[in-house]
């Protein structure tokens, strides 16, 4: 056994830790070992085939470094065995620091994500605003409202037609806006460009919607001011619900185009090189070269946001549907989202039954997406050697 | 936008907006900046931003630490709890009844604290601690600093690239924020900017209907209504500094979208 020396570093340590030196070849500088690297020894020891050597010319065998190490890495060990349960406390209470660091973050999740779980339970009940989640239980009358109520497929028509807009308009011109920013050799110009695509994700809802009301506004706004001076009779944009849809993909485009190209440009940069050099050799044109180089090896990033983003079918964009609309009924046939009816009733505390029973079928229709979605994502990927889910 | 908040609004109300108006005044920002509720507006904005930000990335780094934390066992319990939250929620009438419930109304409080913590964040956060080298930490462990120091004292300060990421993200999102002010403030005498935007954009454009259905029978008192340029005098104090900021943080933003568009 190892004679036992006094620590020469001027670490403190509790009291019954040993220390020790040791070297694994005779005439070697020898290390001490503390409580610290106790995990270093037995790491060391463990890579060791042979016994160590020691300072005072003694050897010592594997086992018995094992047997030193442990006490001076975890002395609390030392002796019977805890359950589980007590070493979970004994976690718990040695970390209580990193615990309360957290608490903050664990208090507010709560707070905001789980107790709203909870109040899903006024699904079923009549709610009154002093009763609160604990109303007078209805059980389904509240779906059956909704069922009867004309409301439910104009909402789910509507969110679901969007969303498929905006993830088609959203993927071309990500895409597209990609593959040629992609083929711009000038590092600055390029750099330019995508700044100023990026600026408008950065704008507040409220902005867009001004912007978008001195666009179509019928006194002022300068489609009408145009079409005055063209001599045809303007269009009120905020009574007629056909044109809406248009104007949300545009918006989409013009939003989210810089910042949806973002990915797909990251993949275009990991692309080798010397495919486009040998392409270029063969006599491909610099379009060939896009279509096929850059748009095959893109597909299977293209495929993962879009079933990522069909996930989140049920979920609409209220922030920019919202704003720009508000509460104008005379466009709701296309703009009305699954959102915005509940926001409405938050406000007006009418249809309060339906809403609530239009809240829950979309978090469980919305949570079956998400989850399926994610799924497929999974199983498609695995397949291919890597793993993009999201959980 | 800019140019028709400089226009004055006869020349806007004949001619509609221009590139080049005929004239220039700073008429609307006068009276933008007189009026109590823009001013005030501007300082609710302010104020959120700030304190939201400040409390924001505390908060969440103080949980992303506890997750990076190998000695700490339930990191990964802790890990799912905050993970569930972003698969499934109450949804909307839960929790707004929810935010009622706990005093989050028609205060400044109600601005801020739902959108303090965002799990994403939080995992983003994580990412990088983790990627911090184990051994620097632990030196400073074997050096008796307590886990309260070695966040404040060592990983924070190694971590201020995602540090200043997040929070430019939360600082954007508050102050482009006009969803907490719609729906948690009713009686509240102040709004923050994108709300107020918002709300006289509506008015204005009930008055338009109002008169487009009755014909100009009607009185309406003009001088209630903010004028056009007002309004994008408004627009532009709200949208000014994130234009300003934009070019020396821009590589910030890029970096946070990137971080979001892959896996946490």
């Amino acid at each position: 056994m190892a004679e036992e020396e006094p620590c020469d570093s001027n670490i403190e340590r509790p009291a019954g830790h040993r220390c020790v030196k040791y070297t694994s070849k005779p005439g070697q500088e020898s290390v001490d070992t503390s409580i610290a690297s106790g995990v270093h020894l037995l790491q060391k020891v463990r890579k060791l085939a042979g016994p160590l050597h020691l300072q005072n010319g003694e050897m010592m065998k594997a086992k018995e470094v094992h047997s030193l190490a442990i006490p001076l890495q975890i002395p609390r060990q030392v002796g019977r065995k805890r359950s589980a349960f007590a070493e979970g406390l004994r976690n718990i209470l040695d970390n209580r620091l990193v615990i309360i660091l957290a608490l903050p973050a664990i208090l507010l999740v709560f707070a905001l994500a789980y107790i709203p779980m909870f109040g899903i339970a006024v699904a079923f009940e009549d709610y009154k605003a002093a009763t609160g989640f604990l109303s007078q239980w209805v059980g389904l009358r509240n779906f059956e409202l909704l069922l009867t109520s004309p409301v439910l497929g104009r909402l789910v028509r509507n969110t679901i037609f969007l969303n498929t807009l905006f993830i088609t308009a959203g993927t071309v011109f990500g895409v597209g806006m990609a593959l040629l920013l992609n083929e711009i050799g000038n590092r600055i110009f390029r750099r330019v460009t995508q700044s100023i695509m990026f600026l408008p994700f950065f704008m507040s809802w409220a902005i867009v919607s001004l912007l978008v009301s001195a666009f179509l506004d019928y006194y002022s706004g300068v489609v009408s001011m145009a079409s005055r001076n063209l001599g045809f009779e303007p269009i009120s944009f905020y009574e007629e619900p056909a044109v809406w849809p248009f104007v949300f993909v545009i918006l989409r485009i013009w939003r989210d185009t810089g910042s949806g190209s973002i990915l797909y440009l990251a993949v275009l940069a990991s692309i080798d090189p010397q495919l486009y050099e040998a392409a270029a050799i063969d006599g491909a044109s610099r379009l060939q070269r896009m279509r096929l180089i850059s748009l095959p090896l893109l597909v299977p990033t293209i495929i993962l946001l879009t079933l990522l983003a069909i996930g989140r079918i049920f979920y609409g964009d209220f922030g920019m549907i919202y704003t720009v609309i508000s509460n104008n009924a005379a466009v709701y046939e296309t703009t009305d989202i699954i959102e915005t009816y509940i926001i409405r009733a938050i406000q007006s505390t009418t249809n309060f039954g339906i809403s609530i029973a239009v809240g829950l079928t979309q978090s469980v229709l919305g949570f079956i997406c998400v989850f399926g979605s994610n799924w497929i994502v999974k199983k498609w990927s695995q397949r291919r050697g890597e793993d993009y889910s999201l959980f | 936008m800019v140019v028709s908040s400089f226009t004055p609004q006869k020349v806007l109300q004949v001619d509609g907006y221009s590139l080049w108006p005929r004239a220039l005044t700073t008429e609307a920002y006068v009276w933008a900046l007189r009026g109590t509720q823009v001013l005030t507006g501007y300082q609710v904005t302010i104020a959120v931003t700030f304190l939201g930000t400040f409390l924001s990335v505390a908060i969440m780094s103080g949980a992303a630490y506890a997750l990076s934390n190998k000695r700490f066992k339930f990191r990964n319990p802790l890990g799912f709890y905050f993970y569930f939250t972003m698969l499934f929620g109450g949804g909307l009438i839960p929790w707004y009844i929810t935010c009622r419930m706990l005093g989050l109304y028609d205060n400044i409080w109600a601005l801020i604290v739902p959108s303090l913590v965002n799990p994403w964040w939080i995992f983003v956060i994580r990412n990088y601690f983790n990627s911090l080298p184990i051994e620097v930490l632990e030196s400073a462990r074997i050096d008796g600093a307590s886990d309260l120091q070695i966040l404040t004292r060592v990983v924070l300060p190694l971590s201020t690239p995602v540090l200043a990421t997040a929070a430019l993200f939360v600082a954007v999102g508050y102050w482009n924020d006009w969803w907490l002010g719609t729906i948690l403030l009713d009686f509240a005498p102040f709004r923050p900017l994108p709300v107020l935007i918002l709300r006289i954009m509506n008015s204005t454009r009930a008055i338009n209907e109002a008169m487009l259905a009755k014909g100009a029978g009607i009185t309406i008192d003009m001088s209630q209504i903010p004028t056009l340029s007002v309004r994008m005098a408004t627009a532009v104090i709200t949208i000014g500094p994130i234009i300003l900021l934009y070019p020396f943080v821009q590589r910030y933003f890029i970096k946070g979208l990137t971080l979001g568009a892959i896996k946490g």
